[in-house]
């Protein structure tokens, strides 16, 4: 028993950084933040009970709620599809000999890398905007513009959702190493029987990944929802709220209107909104996911 | 039971990861907010210069002598960071006592920093506070009360005026000291108007001469008339509800005040009609516009004949272009006087604060002592106190921007109504629910009838949720 104990002490020390920053920047914020969405709180006040108002208010009182919504869903149900088909496609391409693929790898990914920052929003802003390059090549081909993407609330969640799928590096990644785990001998006896690259691609690759396929799709959809930085810096939530997305309509009403107590319900809408589609997405896998080793049965 | 766990851990995961969502922005981003009297942006600086490891806390009622440290926080450019930095290191010269931990930042983010500090019980001893937010910290009871300081002295506000020192009040509680007066103001470029062949506005203008003026500018040298975001806030359209003989809000602040919404809809209209006859910038380009910062902007680089600011506004971007002037904005014919004297921004001290004495007593610096204005040369506005502005004007040493400015105050001073109360709770969220619907008019989306219908509605219900 003696060296046991010794043991978990060990595994304690080793944890308690993971532990601390688990229990102090996530649980206890999100219990307080549970708490909150049941108060009326604007940062400086007392918080104070007042059961499920809140979320009253948010179905029933606030069309900006479900304008957000909106704008969020017909971004993450556009951008999901998108970014995986591209990342497949890359990742397709990029699993071949070739002298540079190392480089040609890392070069893809950067994207992801830099693709969420401040940085590359503005820059999106400025390529896209009036007066801006796409306006200019656009107007080079004779398609006049009334107004720039960025300016038309009809085409501006298009900007953004392009440079959403522009950071397709890491399902790539994924789907890269998940191909390379598919065994060659599928498809060596696919050439065998003749079969053509669309049937070996439908019937052998795609089977083989639904894993992965299955494993970025809900990764993705958890991000997607999450949409921030591109709204907040290349739109600011414009025009006429064509790009509002949840998460900063929440910031707003956090930050900018002081309203912690209802920004705090909308939160755990969202929680709530993410957690139905993941178990959504769990129940619909056996019916189209192949796990090789019969899954979990 | 193996199944559970993965449905518990996508549950947890999904939990998790919606939770980062909002922390992970928060950097500075361009983003339009019409403020009164430090428009320049700039990066967030990080506090530098005279930070001292002393002791933080001491005894309220501390003499001199005792070590304190005083937290002050302001918005604004790099240019105010600079010479701000100068004057709390010249205030820790005078009184060896007293340190200063600085922390500037830009317009952007200021509130929202201030107000997550202000939760935290951490908010800096000495905080610039603008008309927008001053209730809503009032309201909370962050903002501690400087009425003793000015009863026994430590502020003197003798020679400040009584009408624009009473905008620091909310609810019978003195909670800023006022430190300049603004006023909204046209400025133009005078060359693009000789260039269209436009004579200057004089103070006796009128709307219908704005926009004969962008009509003109626009049909002779294919420039923009103006190059303003008239419904970034609600500060022109105040001056226009103003100069229909009514306010902008109703007495108690729970709903607008101008009865008639035929009001709002010609404002809207007024505007759509500039900016389909491309004189006004449109919400794209204006949204183009607003990427340049203010000392590239249209009207300094002469592309754009006019803009509606505030008048600090010709000096603030006189190291890029100082031939740009200013006048009175436009009048209503057979209207009211619309112009007020705004309160430019504030100082107030944190409840909390454990140096409220020695706060009080570096305000009663900044205010009223000719070392310290020396320094700051008007850069905030129009300083408040007469003997100051007396003093500034007899150094000779200001340029004339600033001089313009100074006299813009005693030129305003003749069309100006009363001062209207603080904003109410919740303004900026009135500001964005009138963007939005003046934006469905200029988009075409609905007629100026509906979106002033709407605006109301929706200003009622925010402002009666918080007021």
């Amino acid at each position: 028993m003696k060296h046991l104990y010794k043991d978990n002490k060990v595994a304690y020390v080793l944890l308690a950084p993971w532990l601390a920053g688990f229990l102090g920047m996530w649980l206890i914020p999100m219990a307080i933040s549970i708490y909150y969405s049941f108060t009326d709180f604007n940062l400086l006040n007392t918080p104070s009970f007042i059961g499920i108002t809140n979320y009253i208010r948010a179905f029933t009182q606030d069309k900006i709620f479900y304008q957000a919504m909106k704008v969020t869903f017909a971004y993450v149900f556009a951008l999901v599809p998108l970014r995986m088909a591209f990342a497949l496609f890359v990742a397709m391409i990029l699993n071949k000999k070739h002298k540079c693929l190392g480089l040609y790898r890392t070069l893809y990914y950067v994207p992801s890398i830099i693709g969420g920052s401040i940085a590359v929003s503005v820059v999106w802003k400025q390529i896209f905007g009036n007066k801006g390059v796409v306006m200019s090549i656009l107007e080079a081909f004779g398609i006049q513009q009334k107004m720039s993407l960025v300016g038309n609330p009809k085409t501006a969640l298009w900007v953004i959702i392009l440079m959403g799928v522009w950071q397709f590096g890491s399902s790539m990644l994924i789907f890269l190493s998940a191909l390379k785990q598919i065994p060659g001998s599928l498809y060596e006896s696919a050439k065998v029987d003749g079969a053509s690259g669309w049937i070996t691609f439908s019937r052998i690759t795609i089977p083989m990944l639904t894993p992965t396929i299955f494993f970025n799709l809900i990764l993705q959809i958890i991000n997607g929802f999450r949409v921030f930085t591109e709204s907040y810096v290349i739109t600011d939530g414009g025009p006429l709220d064509s790009t509002l997305s949840y998460v900063l309509y929440l910031y707003r009403r956090a930050f900018n209107y002081f309203d912690m107590g209802y920004s705090c319900a909308l939160a755990w809408i969202l929680v709530a909104i993410i957690g139905v589609f993941t178990v959504l997405l769990f129940k619909t896998q056996k019916s189209w996911v192949y796990y090789e080793t019969g899954g979990d049965e | 039971m193996k199944k559970n766990w993965k449905k518990l851990t996508a549950l947890t995961m999904a939990g998790v990861m919606a939770l980062t969502a909002a922390g992970c922005g928060s950097g500075s981003a361009p983003s339009g907010s019409g403020e009164s009297g430090a428009g320049t942006r700039a990066p967030a600086t990080t506090a530098a210069g005279t930070t001292q490891a002393a002791q933080t806390e001491t005894t309220p009622g501390s003499g001199d002598g005792e070590e304190v440290t005083i937290k002050i926080t302001w918005w604004g450019g790099q240019g105010r960071h600079d010479y701000t930095q100068k004057l709390l290191d010249a205030y820790t010269q005078l009184h060896p006592n007293v340190t200063f931990e600085a922390m500037p930042a830009g317009w952007d983010g200021y509130f929202e920093k201030l107000s997550t500090q202000a939760a935290s019980g951490s908010m800096p001893d000495i905080v610039q506070m603008d008309y927008l937010y001053i209730t809503t910290y009032a309201k909370n009871g962050s903002l501690a009360d400087l009425q003793p300081y000015m009863d026994n002295g430590t502020i003197d506000v003798t020679n400040v005026d009584a009408n624009l020192l009473n905008t620091g009040k909310i609810d019978g509680k003195m909670v800023g000291m006022v430190l300049s007066t603004s006023a909204l103001v046209t400025g133009y470029n005078p060359s693009v108007l000789a260039e269209a062949g436009y004579a200057e506005p004089g103070t006796d203008w009128t709307w219908e001469d704005f926009k004969t003026m962008c009509q003109t500018v626009k049909d002779k040298s294919g420039k923009l008339g103006t190059a303003v975001g008239p419904v970034d806030d609600t500060n022109i359209f105040h001056y226009w509800v103003r100069q229909h003989g009514e306010p902008l809000f109703s007495e108690d602040k729970k709903s607008l005040g101008y009865k008639d919404d035929a009001i709002c809809a010609d404002y809207f209209e007024m505007w759509k009609g500039l900016m389909d006859g491309k004189m006004a910038a449109n919400p794209d380009e204006y949204a183009q516009i607003q990427t340049l910062g203010q000392e590239a902007g249209p009207v300094v680089t002469g592309d754009a004949a006019s803009i509606f600011e505030w008048n600090n506004y010709t000096s603030k971007v006189a190291a890029v272009n100082d031939t740009l002037k200013m006048t009175t904005p436009p009048m209503l014919e057979g209207g009211s006087k619309g112009l007020w004297l705004k309160p430019g921004m504030f100082f107030s001290i944190a409840e909390t604060s454990k140096v409220k004495d020695e706060a009080a007593a570096f305000i009663d610096w900044f205010v009223n002592s000719e070392e310290a204005n020396d320094i700051i040369m008007a850069e905030r506005g129009t300083p408040v106190s007469s003997k100051v502005r007396e003093y500034l004007v007899g150094t000779g040493t200001m340029s004339s921007q600033q001089q313009d400015m100074f006299d813009y105050v005693d030129m305003a001073a003749d069309l100006s109504g009363s001062t209207p109360a603080p904003d109410p709770v919740g303004m900026s969220e009135v500001n964005e629910a009138f963007k939005n619907a003046a934006y469905s008019v200029f988009y075409g989306q609905a007629t100026a009838e509906e979106a002033a219908a709407s605006f109301r509605s929706e200003a009622d219900a925010i402002l009666s949720r918080n007021n």
